[in-house]
């Protein structure tokens, strides 16, 4: 299909390839449940409980909460007759609903349904639940339901062009949200403000540059200063009403939204004075963010790059500060977790041997913290595996400055 | 005015006359739709149905169906019980579908927006004096 929109996305194409993956794995029909499979079939923010049914072939249909439905079938590709609302009504309940579309397209009531179950460290992940399951195999008495999320996760591991491009405009977007925090911090104004009032500048900062929303269910824009920069290992900082003071170091975790894309970047600060112990912390920081960037590409594994930067912080003698891994999955809302597929030693993490390929994407995620010092740092940055290294989605220089 | 049997051709033929006469396409937002209404367990043992169709807002068909029923944009069904009791205003129509003692079939976003055409054209078929 021709256009001229840098952001477009070929969801027809999506589900055709679905029902490709359906019928070489022999699944009739999919029920899909998760919140990144409904963003990547979909094209629209579905934040209540939502299903979509994927038949052999044509359209699929999309269930959610009546009181939404109407809104994600103005935001989708698909129309009002494929967008469904259920709601606690006879006939129109989820599970009473959805059977009976799913009947509809089984002979005879008899198949295989493909739906997605598991677990995940992320809360609104959205497998299916266990009361979900049995009602759904009750309803469905001839049918044979079958774990089949590696149909989606497999396809939508690698980003075609307008996914990429809209990842790029989104981290354009935090770096905006960085420039404004920038812009209130300096001049020594930091002190007027709490964590949350920089969470909030820095969201009018990527508002204003059109994002949507501070995505990250970790509390929006993620915010810590002074001691909770450093809390071991803590790499989930939602923002309190700490006061940013002086001789402080300042962790500013920005997340942007755009078009169901997402931006994820964290930018570091030492609040003014700064102890030569607080930038000596910053260098190694730094210089290890700059090696691991230059690290990623394609044929590395997730387990390869992190004895590499682990050596690296050993010889530097801070390795003791350090969680010893660097990356999270990331794809369209909802898919913030595993690396690839779900093919690993532990069921649903990421397999440490996951090799990267070209055009997949994740999170560079470095976490340093050194509670006795109450100070630590955190990057994250999307980046895209290319065909000899990686692209970063955001551009805001990688630096951890005294503010003054 | 003599009751009629519920759901008999006699009713069916009073419920359309009323139903043009007093409904124009105007009050009826000229919709084009079809719904049918399904009584399980008559009387007589066996299921029946009311299929309405509307096109521009005027009823081209009301009439009373056997099996095989015609396809129909929406379809409510129930025991011929609960919708009598809905008729003698023993229970609400609202109530019913909330118990599960009706279910309905059909786009719901939609059929939420005709809702009260709905209403309203069931209140002019509550008026037929009917018995069961």
């Amino acid at each position: 299909m021709m256009t001229n929109d840098p952001y477009f996305i070929d969801f027809p194409a999506r589900i055709q390839a679905i029902q490709r993956e359906m019928a070489n794995d022999g699944v009739d029909v999919y029920l899909g449940s998760r919140l990144r499979t409904l963003s990547w079939t979909t094209d629209a923010f579905c934040p209540w409980r939502s299903y979509i049914v994927i038949p052999p072939e044509g359209l699929p249909t999309v269930f959610t909460f009546v009181i939404d439905a109407a809104r994600v079938a103005d935001e989708s590709w698909l129309d009002f007759d494929h967008v469904l609302g259920f709601a606690p009504m006879g006939g129109q309940d989820q599970i009473s609903a959805i059977a009976d579309l799913i009947k509809k397209y089984l002979k005879g009531g008899k198949g295989v349904v493909g739906v997605e179950a598991g677990m995940s460290n992320y809360l609104p992940e959205g497998n299916l639940t266990y009361y979900e399951y049995t009602a759904f195999e009750a309803a469905l008495p001839d049918a044979r339901l079958v774990n089949a999320l590696d149909i989606v996760d497999r396809l939508a591991m690698f980003k075609d062009e307008g996914t990429i491009n809209r990842f790029r405009k989104a981290g354009r977007m935090a770096d905006a949200g960085h420039v404004a925090v920038l812009n209130a911090i300096k001049n020594g104004h930091f002190a007027r403000y709490t964590e949350t009032e920089i969470a909030g500048i820095a969201a009018m900062g990527m508002r204003e540059v059109g994002s949507v929303w501070e995505w990250s269910f970790t509390g929006g824009n993620e915010i810590a200063s002074g001691y909770r920069t450093g809390l071991m290992g803590g790499a989930c900082t939602p923002p309190t009403e700490r006061k940013l003071r002086a001789g402080e170091p300042l962790m500013v975790d920005l997340h942007s939204t755009f078009r169901l894309c997402l931006g994820d970047h964290t930018h570091n600060y030492l609040l003014a004075p700064a102890t030569e112990r607080q930038k000596w912390h910053a260098k190694n920081f730094v210089d290890l963010v700059s090696l691991c960037l230059e690290t990623y590409k394609p044929g590395i594994t997730p387990s390869s790059l992190a004895d590499e930067m682990m050596l690296f912080c050993e010889e530097r003698g801070f390795a003791e500060f350090m969680v010893p891994g660097f990356e999270h999955g990331i794809g369209m809302l909802g898919d913030e977790w595993r690396i690839g597929r779900n093919d690993g030693p532990f069921p649903y993490w990421t397999n440490p041997d996951h090799v990267y390929q070209p055009n997949e994407m994740l999170i560079c995620a470095i976490q340093y913290a050194c509670p006795e010092e109450e100070i630590g740092f955190r990057y994250e940055n999307a980046i895209l595996i290319t065909r000899d290294g990686c692209e970063t989605m955001s551009r805001y220089p990688l630096a951890i400055e005294v503010i003054e | 005015m003599t009751p009629i049997k519920y759901l008999s051709h006699a009713w069916a033929a009073e419920a359309e006359t009323r139903l043009r006469g007093q409904l124009t396409p105007e009050m009826m937002k000229n919709l084009t739709s079809s719904m049918l209404t399904i009584y399980h367990n008559c009387p007589d043992g066996i299921d029946r149905a009311l299929y309405y169709k509307l096109e521009n807002g005027v009823f081209t068909d009301i009439s009373v169906r056997e099996e095989p029923f015609p396809e129909a944009e929406f379809i409510i069904s129930g025991d011929y019980e609960t919708f009598a009791r809905i008729s003698r205003a023993e229970i609400g129509s609202r109530s019913a579908l909330m118990s599960g003692k009706l279910k309905l079939q059909g786009n719901m976003v939609k059929a939420l927006s005709l809702a009260s055409i709905v209403d309203r054209f069931n209140k002019i078929l509550s008026e037929i004096a009917c018995e069961y």
